[in-house]
C-alpha cells in the first residue's frame, strides 16, 4: 500500500509542496497562488517551518509534490 | 481441490491453475502495461486492482501497476482480451486466447506499407512509445552526380587548400615534410570519385590553376544518371509489444504509408476550471495526447490541451488526475464476435 510520508528531519520549510499539490489547490485556491491557506481541509502545510500531514487520506498519490521537493522530505512509498 | 498459484517475477506476475485436464496460465507484462486499468473495469470477479499509477510512473515507487489476487481470479481470460495494450495473456495450454477464434479480441492493429513508405523516418521519431524502427539504405553520392576531374601534379604546389575547401572530403593528400634527400614538399594528390560531387570547388580556389574539372549533371545527366538509383530504399517495423495503436505514424506519415485502427471510439472531456496543472495525466499517457503548450518566452503554460487524434480512449488519464478534471467517454468497444452473452456484456460495459 503506497503512502504519502514526510520526513521533518529533512524538510526545509519551502513550501513548495503545498503549492504543487493539485488537491490542496482544489480544496484551498489561494494555496495555489502561494498564499497560505485559510483552512486545515489541505493535504499538507508548512507549521512552524516544517512541513505537516493534515489529512493524508486525501491524496491521490499522483506523485506532484515529490517531484518539487527539493530535499526528498515528502515522497510515496 | 485444486488451487490457484501466483508468481511473481520483478513486476510481472503469473498466475497459474493446472488440473489433470487443462493448464492455465494467466501472464501480467508491467513494462507493457499502461495503467489504464481496462482489466480491472471488466474483471468479473474483481481479482485486479489498479495500483498508484500516479505515484509509480512519476517518483519510482517500485510496484506493479496491477495487482491480482490469485485467490479470486477464475482465470477467464476477460482481462487478457479486454487490455488494450495486451500486457496480460491468459493461455491454455500453452495457447494464448488471443489466437483462439471463439474468444473475442479486440480490433486493432498498426501496419506501415513498405510499398508507400518512403523511409523518412517521421513516424520513428513521432512514436510515442518507441516502437517503430525504419531502416533505410541510401542512394551511392556517385551515381546522382557526373562529371570529370584531373589534377595536374606536375602543376600542383602541394599546398593543401583543395583539401581544407573540399566539403564533400574527397580530396586526400599524403603531405610531405622536406629532408636534406627531397628538399620539397611535393605530396601525392588523390581524388575520392566515389565521394566527389564535381561542384568545382577545388578548381576555383586552386592558387596555381592546376585542377581540370566539369560537372555534367545539368548538361548530360538525363543521359549519365539512372533515376532508379536516386531511391532510399529500406524496410520498416513495427514492435507490437510496444505499439499501442495511437495514431501518430498514420497522422505525421506524408505519404499515408501508416494504417492505425483503435479498438476504442469516445470522446476525451477536460474540465479546465478544475485542472490544477500538476502534470500527471501528461506523463501517464501511453499516447503523448496532453501537452501544456508553452506561452511566450518560453514559460510554460498552465492550459491543459488534448489532441484526440492520438487518444486511444485508455483512461489512464482519467484515473491518475487528483481533482478529476478529465473525463474519458467511450462510445464503442470494437472486438470480434463471441458467442458468449456474458463475456459481450462485460466487453460492452467498458463504454461509459
Amino acid at each position: 500500500m503506497v503512502e504519502l510520508k514526510v520526513d521533518q528531519d529533512k524538510c526545509l520549510g519551502c513550501g513548495n509542496c503545498v503549492v504543487a499539490c493539485p488537491v490542496n489547490g482544489s480544496i484551498s485556491p489561494e494555496v495555489a497562488g502561494g498564499h497560505g491557506s485559510k483552512t486545515e481541509d489541505t493535504i499538507m502545510m508548512v507549521e512552524n517551518g516544517l512541513i505537516k500531514l493534515f489529512n493524508p487520506q486525501k491524496c491521490t498519490k499522483c506523485g506532484t509534490c515529490p517531484l518539487f521537493c527539493p530535499t526528498d522530505a515528502i515522497f510515496l512509498e | 481441490m485444486v488451487t490457484n498459484t501466483k508468481e511473481v517475477k520483478g513486476k510481472d506476475i503469473c498466475v497459474q491453475r493446472v488440473s489433470p485436464e487443462e493448464k492455465r496460465e494467466l501472464a501480467y507484462k508491467d513494462d507493457v502495461c499502461v495503467g489504464c486499468g481496462i482489466c480491472a473495469k471488466i474483471c468479473p470477479t474483481e481479482a485486479i486492482e489498479l495500483g498508484e499509477i500516479g505515484a509509480i510512473e512519476r517518483t519510482g515507487v517500485d510496484e506493479s501497476k496491477i495487482s491480482i489476487d490469485e485467490a479470486k481470479c477464475v482465470l477467464c481470460g476477460m482481462c487478457s482480451s479486454a487490455c488494450p495494450v495486451d500486457a496480460l495473456d491468459l493461455k491454455l495450454d500453452e495457447k494464448s486466447i488471443k489466437d483462439m477464434a471463439e474468444y473475442p479480441q479486440l480490433i486493432k492493429s498498426a501496419e506501415i506499407s513498405d510499398d508507400l513508405c518512403i523511409y523518412c523516418k517521421a513516424c520513428e521519431t513521432a512514436c510515442p512509445r518507441d516502437a517503430i524502427t525504419i531502416a533505410r539504405i541510401l542512394p551511392e553520392r556517385s551515381k546522382l552526380v557526373t562529371g570529370e576531374i584531373e589534377i595536374d601534379k606536375d602543376t600542383c604546389i602541394s599546398c593543401g587548400i583543395c583539401e581544407e575547401m573540399c566539403p564533400a572530403d574527397a580530396i586526400e593528400m599524403e603531405h610531405h615534410e622536406p629532408t636534406s634527400s627531397d628538399p620539397t614538399v611535393s605530396s601525392d594528390i588523390t581524388v575520392n570519385k566515389d565521394k566527389c560531387v564535381y561542384c568545382l570547388i577545388c578548381r576555383k580556389s586552386c592558387p596555381v590553376d592546376a585542377i581540370k574539372a566539369v560537372c555534367r549533371s545539368c548538361s548530360y545527366g538525363d543521359y549519365d544518371l539512372n533515376p532508379e538509383d536516386s531511391e532510399t530504399t529500406g524496410s520498416s517495423f513495427i514492435d507490437e509489444e510496444a505499439c499501442v495503436n495511437c495514431g501518430w505514424c498514420q497522422e505525421i506519415c506524408p505519404v499515408d504509408a501508416a494504417t492505425v485502427e483503435k479498438a476504442f471510439e469516445g470522446e476525451l472531456i477536460l474540465n479546465q476550471e478544475k485542472c490544477e496543472a500538476c502534470g500527471a495525466c501528461v506523463d501517464i499517457c501511453p499516447c503523448n495526447v496532453l501537452s501544456f503548450p508553452e506561452e511566450e518566452f518560453g514559460v510554460q503554460g498552465d492550459k491543459l490541451q488534448a489532441d484526440e487524434r492520438f487518444c486511444i480512449y485508455c483512461g489512464a488519464c482519467e484515473n491518475v488526475c487528483p481533482v478529476e478534471a478529465i473525463e474519458v467517454k467511450r462510445t464503442a468497444v470494437k472486438h470480434t464476435p463471441t458467442k458468449s452473452k456474458s463475456w459481450e456484456k462485460q466487453l460492452s460495459e467498458l463504454k461509459t
